[in-house]
C-alpha cells in the first residue's frame, strides 16, 4: 500500500509538469477533506458524486490562472487514473465550491467564468469520484497549478495535453491527498 | 470577472445522436451531423405517440416506471424535439422481451431493481423521483461502472446493464417501425434520415444535398423486396 504525504505529493507534481523554473509551493485545503484522511462519500459514486470544495492560499506573485487535476497514482494503465481536470480558472478565485457542473451547458459558479473541464480517464469532461475496487484504499491527489499566463485553453484536454499546454507556465504548485475506500451498500439498505 | 454563460452544446442529446450510427437505421444517415439536419414534420395522418399507460407485458408497474424514467433520460424530449418515450421505445423493448430478447427479461428485472437501490443508496431517493440532473448523474455512474461496487445488486458490471438498455432504447427509437418503435418515424426525423428508398434519382440527390428532399416515411417492410426474417436460413 502506498501512502502519500506532502513531500511525496510535491515530488509527483514536479515530475508530472516539466517546468523551466522551480515552482513555489502554496497551500491547498478543503473544508471537507484532509490529506491522509477519508474523503466523504458524497465525492464518490457511493454518494452524490459531486466534486469536492477546494481552497488555496499563498499563490506566488504573478499568478494569472490556475489548473486542477485529481488523479489516482495507484490506478490506470499506465498510472495515473484521472478523475477530474479543471483549468482556465481565474487567479482571482480563492477556491472551488462543491459541485462543479458536470454538464458543460451549465454555467460555472460565480467567480469561475472561463473555467472549463478536461477529459477524465473515462474521456468525459467532468468530475467522477473514487471507486476503488473491492474495499481497497486508494489515494486521490488533488494537484493545483499556478500559471504565469492567462491561457485560453480549449475544453476537453487530456491530462497529457494540459500538462504540455502549461509547460513553462507553472510558477507554483500545491496539493492535497485524501484517500477513499468504498462503503458497500448492503448494510445501509437493510436498515 | 463576470461569469459568462457557457456556450457549448450539451452532452446528452446531441452526442447521443451523433454516435447513434451503430443503431440500425442511423447507419443510413447522410454524411452530416444528424442533430443539425432539418427536422421534418410527421405525416399529418399519423396517430399521436402514446407511451404505455400501464405495466408492460414483461415488467411490473414499478419496473415499467423505472425503465420509463431511464429511457426518458437516454434520449430526452427537449427543445430539439421528442425523445425515446414519444418514439415508443418502451413498447419496442417490451415486444423485444417477448420475442428476440426474451433471454434478457431477468437482466432487466435485476438491473432495474439495482438501479433503484443504487439511487436510494447514493442519492437518497428512488430513481423516478430524482431531478433530471441527478438522474443523469446516477446513469453516468451506472454507465461507467461506478455503481457496480456499491453493493446494490448489479450482476457483473452496472455498465453492462446500462449498455443493454441504451442499445434497446436506440433500436426502439431509430429502428424500423415494424418492430414496434420509432412511432410516427420520430426517430428518423430526429436523425434527418431521408427514409428507405428503392432508387434515388439525380434530382433526389440534389434535393437531399440541399436539405430539401421530403423524407420517405415507409417501413422497409412496406416494400415487397423485404420480408420479416428474410435472409435468414
Amino acid at each position: 500500500m502506498r501512502l502519500w504525504g506532502p513531500v511525496t505529493a510535491a515530488a509527483v507534481l514536479t515530475a508530472s509538469a516539466a517546468t523551466a523554473q522551480v515552482p513555489t509551493t502554496f497551500i491547498v485545503e478543503s473544508p471537507t477533506m484532509t490529506t491522509g484522511e477519508m474523503m466523504p462519500r458524497d465525492y464518490s459514486p457511493d454518494g452524490r458524486n459531486v466534486s469536492p470544495p477546494l481552497s488555496w492560499r499563498g499563490l506566488p506573485p504573478g499568478t494569472q490562472q490556475l489548473a486542477v487535476i485529481c488523479q489516482d497514482h495507484g490506478a490506470g494503465n499506465p498510472p495515473p487514473w484521472v478523475h477530474w481536470i479543471l483549468y482556465n480558472i481565474p487567479a482571482t478565485a480563492s477556491g472551488l465550491p462543491e459541485g462543479i457542473p458536470f454538464d458543460p451547458a451549465d454555467a460555472m459558479p460565480p467567480g469561475l467564468g472561463g473555467a472549463t473541464q478536461g477529459a477524465n480517464g473515462w474521456g468525459l469532461p467532468m468530475y467522477r469520484g473514487p471507486a476503488p475496487p473491492g474495499t481497497s484504499l486508494h489515494h486521490y491527489h488533488f494537484a493545483v497549478f499556478a500559471l504565469d499566463a492567462a491561457l485560453d485553453l480549449p475544453p476537453g484536454l487530456t491530462r497529457a495535453e494540459l500538462l504540455e499546454a502549461i509547460d513553462g507556465h507553472v510558477i507554483g504548485q500545491g496539493a492535497m491527498t485524501p484517500h477513499y475506500s468504498r462503503h458497500p451498500a448492503s448494510a445501509d439498505l437493510t436498515r | 470577472m463576470a461569469d459568462e454563460p457557457r456556450n457549448r452544446p450539451k452532452i446528452s442529446r446531441r452526442d447521443l445522436l451523433k454516435s447513434a450510427g451503430a443503431a440500425g437505421a442511423a447507419a443510413l444517415i447522410p454524411g452530416r451531423a444528424a442533430a443539425d439536419a432539418p427536422s421534418a414534420a410527421p405525416p399529418a395522418s399519423a396517430p399521436a405517440a402514446v407511451a404505455p399507460a400501464g405495466p408492460l407485458m414483461n415488467l411490473t408497474a414499478q419496473e415499467t416506471e423505472l425503465l420509463s424514467a431511464m429511457v426518458d433520460r437516454l434520449i430526452p424530449s427537449d427543445d430539439m424535439g421528442p425523445g425515446a418515450l414519444e418514439a415508443g421505445a418502451l413498447r419496442y423493448i417490451d415486444r423485444a422481451l417477448s420475442e428476440a430478447e426474451s433471454d434478457s427479461v431477468e437482466a432487466y428485472r435485476i438491473g432495474l431493481a439495482a438501479l433503484d437501490r443504487y439511487s436510494r443508496y447514493s442519492r437518497g431517493a428512488p430513481f423516478s423521483e430524482l431531478s433530471d440532473r441527478d438522474k443523469d448523474s446516477v446513469l453516468i455512474d451506472v454507465q461507467l461502472g461506478g455503481a457496480t461496487g456499491a453493493g446494490v445488486g448489479f450482476v457483473g458490471s452496472s455498465g453492462a446493464f446500462f449498455n443493454m438498455v441504451k442499445s434497446h432504447t436506440w433500436q426502439g427509437t431509430f429502428g424500423d417501425p415494424m418492430y414496434g418503435g420509432n412511432v410516427n418515424f420520430i426517430g428518423w426525423d430526429i436523425l434527418g434520415y431521408p427514409g428507405v428508398r428503392m432508387r434515388v434519382s439525380e434530382d433526389d440527390q440534389r434535393q437531399m444535398e440541399a436539405g430539401q428532399l421530403p423524407p420517405a416515411r415507409r417501413s422497409a417492410y412496406d416494400f415487397g423486396q423485404f420480408q420479416v426474417g428474410g435472409g435468414e436460413d
